[in-house]
């Protein structure tokens, strides 16, 4: 095994995608924080839209990105994609925790309240334990091969599971709470799409650019593990050939 | 018959042969959920009125625990003389052991759910309608599904550290529209409501079987082969 | 019919950084029997799971009757059959259940009699209704070779098929292999006792820390006499 082609790519233009990240993150929060208008409604509680909705979009990006390279692994079985798969999910699940944590705090000042069985909310939650449970079956299982293939498997059911999800969960709460306030009432006046935009893309930049990184490191102590492997082998053969 | 259902004919009827002789899957299923219904006695300590509210959402609870120990057991009785290895070198497709692994699951948790429900419905001393064919319906899409998942579920825990622990914490997040619906529809149900008002949700469940079992017979592939 | 039945080429599995095998190749004609020695932890019960389609090798390929042991494994599986350490019996059917599951999922009806013969083959017909949770170690092993009996593959997987069985166990086993031989089988056969293998060898190998190395018959018998046990070999 040598250094992965795909890793040599991801080199030369990790710092492109990390530096636009950096851009698109700064310039975005001071026109979501300083430079637009507050809410007609919620006043400057609206800013931590500005955070949340980027994490929320991003941590769904980074889950079809996971269900799509899960089933590129299984048919492909390229190590690299595995090893990308497992950088994937660690990312969305810290980004889906984030989005729920932040969605928690814009929740107190407009719903009164840090929990409420919304619909967006309760999937979300679904969608952090399907991650945590993949995670845990990646560390439960001591065979890599296998840890690949029963994390490909689980991400594929998740991701096909996901509508039927938000489905009937969405429409389990209209059935009990009519009257329940939707975040997505309120029509984004277009002084605050521009921020939202920006930092949506700065968001996503610097997810892959942290998915970047991750997955060479992953790959690299794959590497390293079968470098180790080889050398052991040797050390054992010539020693039991002396 | 074809090949392929023989398969499938065949491990049903081991998985129920060994059943029959041992009764242990249903047992202590059977056994478990008692306990729920006691624990669920004492929490809410309820007047009629309250268990009719709230009869549903027991009956699912019990149901889903007791199903995960009834799936989780049906591979790991399999780990006996490394069986499952026996079965993972059979000239078949593994679809085919999915399926009768998948029908006989459904048969140890229909058969349990057949059993609990007068339980259910004798001590916590409710009114039901009389005609509980629709609940039949009710309970056997909502075992479908669970059954769909759970044993491709069941089959990718099997090999892993602590998966007593790990069947439920995979499994459960994915049936949450099974269990979202069964419980509507089982309200209705009970309640003798016209069928139109919980049909979307037996449409829901059905859809969930149709598309998981595929998927599932898919995936079983890549969780049985090396 | 193709003249190899069995071809590894450079076959490794690694799990993580441990090396179980590494560059395994093999060539086996039909007839052959290939015997593999080694120490324990050498890599011999991992070179037969791969063969047996259980696990995956890490590097190389390998072929079963020009068969590709990645793509055909459905095909293929029908043509061989894996004797493990372990019996593959369910402790809650009988014997006769058992081998008539096991031969249906092979999409194989054998007959009642069928079974009775096979049974009555490896001694233990007076048990053919008696729950095989009863059964000792010796007689599962025997169940277990009435089954692969029932089966008469082509290539024949024995991981110490040896063990457990008694001096009349073990007769049986050998007279299989030598019919299966004749027959034009193929079987690679695990053991650490090549005395017991010794007389339906045809071919010999030693694994050492999961490389694959041919030796002569007789050399190999008399050098690894007394040495199999010594913990140098396993661990050095």
């Amino acid at each position: 095994m040598t250094i992965h082609r795909v890793i040599r790519h991801v080199q030369r233009y990790q710092g492109w995608v990390g530096g636009g990240a950096a851009l698109c993150l700064t310039v975005g929060l001071y026109l979501g924080l300083l430079g637009s208008p507050p809410d007609y409604y919620q006043g400057e509680v609206v800013r931590i839209m500005y955070i949340h909705v980027p994490l929320a979009h991003t941590a769904l990006l980074g889950y079809t990105v996971l269900a799509g390279g899960s089933a590129w692994y299984l048919w492909k079985r390229d190590p690299i994609i595995d090893n990308m798969c497992h950088a994937v999910a660690a990312l969305s699940a810290c980004f889906t925790a984030l989005a729920l944590l932040t969605g928690m705090i814009w929740g107190k000042p407009t719903w009164d309240t840090w929990w409420t069985w919304d619909a967006r909310l309760t999937s979300f939650t679904v969608l952090l334990l399907i991650l945590l449970g993949y995670l845990m079956v990646r560390t439960v299982v001591d065979d890599l091969d296998k840890a690949a293939r029963y994390g490909a498997v689980l991400a594929i059911l998740g991701f096909v599971d996901l509508p039927i999800i938000h489905f009937s969960v969405e429409w389990w709460r209209t059935l009990h709470q009519p009257q329940s306030i939707s975040m997505r009432g309120v029509s984004i006046a277009s002084g605050l799409l521009a921020p939202l935009v920006v930092m949506s893309v700065g968001m996503s930049l610097l997810f892959s650019y942290m998915l970047m990184i991750r997955t060479q490191l992953l790959y690299l102590n794959r590497l390293l593990d079968a470098k180790k492997g080889r050398l052991l082998h040797q050390f054992h053969m010539s020693k039991a050939d002396s | 018959m074809t090949p392929f259902l023989k398969t499938i004919r065949w491990i049903l009827w081991k998985d129920l042969v060994i059943e029959l002789r041992c009764r242990e899957t249903i047992a202590s299923m059977v056994f478990f959920a008692l306990i729920v219904i006691l624990i669920f006695s004492f929490s809410f300590s309820m007047d009629q009125q309250a268990a009719h509210d709230v009869l549903a959402g027991m009956i699912w609870v019990a149901f889903a625990f007791t199903g995960m120990i009834g799936l989780g057991k049906s591979f790991s009785a399999e780990l006996q003389n490394d069986c499952l290895e026996a079965l993972q070198m059979a000239p078949v497709s593994r679809g085919t052991l999915y399926l009768g692994k998948v029908a006989a699951n459904f048969a140890f948790m229909f058969v349990v759910e057949i059993l609990l429900f007068p339980m259910f419905v004798i001590l916590f001393n409710v009114d039901v309608v009389e005609d509980l064919s629709l609940l039949l319906v009710v309970f056997s899409l909502a075992t479908a599904g669970l059954a769909a998942v759970g044993t491709l579920f069941a089959a990718l825990t099997v090999h892993i550290r602590a998966r007593e622990v790990m069947l439920p914490i995979l499994l459960l997040p994915m049936v949450v529209p099974v269990m979202i619906a069964a419980v509507e529809a089982t309200k209705g149900a009970l309640n003798g409501d016209p069928l139109s008002l919980y049909r979307p949700w037996l449409e829901l469940l059905a859809i969930f079987d149709v598309v998981f079992t595929i998927v599932s017979f898919w995936m079983f592939d890549f969780v049985m082969d090396a | 019919m193709s003249m190899t039945a069995i071809s590894c080429q450079h076959l490794g599995k690694a799990y993580g950084h441990y090396q179980v095998l590494h560059d395994v190749n093999l060539t086996l004609a039909p007839g052959e029997c290939f015997t593999l020695l080694g120490p324990n932890g050498a890599g011999k019960t991992t070179l037969l799971k791969i063969l047996a389609t259980l696990q995956r090798p890490s590097e190389g390929h390998y072929e079963m009757l020009g068969m590709n042991g990645q793509t055909d494994r459905d095909a293929l599986r029908s043509h061989f059959v894996f004797l493990a350490h372990s019996t593959h019996v369910y402790d809650d059917l009988n014997a006769r259940e058992n081998l008539a599951f096991a031969l249906a999922l092979r999409g194989q009806r054998p007959t009642d009699h069928d079974i009775k013969m096979a049974l009555d083959r490896v001694h233990i017909g007076a048990f053919a209704e008696m729950k095989t949770r009863h059964y000792s170690a010796g007689m599962k092993k025997r169940l277990a070779l009435a089954r692969t009996m029932l089966a008469r593959p082509r290539i024949l997987l024995l991981d110490e098929p040896f063990t457990a069985l008694d001096s009349d166990g073990t007769a049986i086993m050998r007279d299989y292999i030598g019919e299966r031989l004749s027959d034009n089988g193929t079987v690679i056969m695990a053991t650490h006792d090549p005395e017991q293998a010794r007389p339906v060898t045809t071919r010999a190998g030693r694994l050492r820390h999961g490389t694959l190395q041919e030796i002569a018959l007789d050399s190999c018998v008399r050098r690894n006499d007394g040495r199999d046990m010594q913990p140098d070999d396993a661990f050095s």
